[in-house]
């Protein structure tokens, strides 16, 4: 059920990104496709009841040197979580290109609308 | 622009120091807490976004000019690479390995080898460009309103 609202989230990002004649209305569908994939891929690794994947003094054993071993059993997945920081990362910068491409394309033609936006040559 | 009214400037001028300190926080022991160089930068930034809104664009410019920023955010950059390639000329010949054996034990400040030098060096190049994203955006739409 989860993954099925995922999967919705995304279908609302990609009609929003496809639909809509605003250029700011896209770039916001096209950040919400991200987010829905982040949520997804989150969701992936959860685990119920588990806990945060950080290893403190209660998930470290002093006498053995190493880490307690109901650790890996107890722990969410901190791979999925790992590559949606980097994903968030390469999402902020691409917003950042995108909304300077918009604030470009509004300062050149006056319109955030895509249909009216016909000169572009050269 | 001449910033906002004087509450908001006393008020942000006792908040931003609090905001810095925590930002250095994140990414200070990033190795040990949720965080690191990523968030604390993002932190960072913040902070020099509230002063921008608080006092004003050119109060900003006079505090960080746009050289500099630009200049931290390359040092950043090099520096990372630096603490990656030094892993690989030293001891064990791996890009990215260790290479500072100190001396310190487990959940303390000192305990991480490169990986905290790696997570400042990553706070500033993301506290720099985030800034210098938020500032760049900001002057177009300057400018843009300055043309008609």
């Amino acid at each position: 059920m989860p993954y099925a609202l995922c999967f919705l989230l995304f279908m609302l990002g990609l009609y929003c990104a496809v639909v809509k004649k605003n250029m700011v209305k896209i770039v916001i569908g096209i950040m919400v496709m991200e987010y829905a994939v982040n949520l997804f891929l989150v969701m992936l690794g959860f685990r119920v009841g588990g806990i945060a994947p950080i290893i403190d003094r209660a998930q470290y054993d002093p006498v053995m040197q190493q880490v307690a071993a109901g650790f890996v059993n107890n722990s969410v997945d901190p791979l999925p979580q790992a590559l949606v920081l980097t994903s968030i990362v390469i999402s902020l910068g691409s917003l950042a290109l995108m909304i300077s491409i918009c604030v470009r394309t509004y300062e050149k033609y006056g319109t955030f609308d895509i249909t009216q936006i016909r000169r572009l040559k050269g | 622009m001449k910033g906002m009214t004087i509450i908001v400037k006393t008020v942000s001028s006792w908040v931003k120091m609090l905001i810095v300190l925590f930002g250095i926080y994140i990414i200070l022991f990033g190795h040990l807490t949720p965080g690191g160089g990523f968030a604390g930068g993002v932190i960072l930034a913040s902070s020099y976004l509230l002063i921008m809104l608080a006092f004003g664009r050119e109060f900003v410019q006079k505090d960080l000019p746009l050289a500099l920023d630009s200049k931290l955010d390359c040092l950043g950059a090099l520096l990372f690479a630096m603490i990656a390639v030094l892993g690989l000329v030293l001891f064990d010949k791996i890009f990215f390995s260790n290479f500072l054996y100190l001396p310190g034990k487990e959940f303390e400040l000192i305990s991480a080898g490169t990986i905290p030098f790696s997570n400042i060096a990553i706070g500033l190049k993301v506290g720099a460009s985030l800034f210098l994203v938020i500032f760049l955006l900001s002057t177009f739409r300057r400018e843009t309103s300055a043309n008609k």
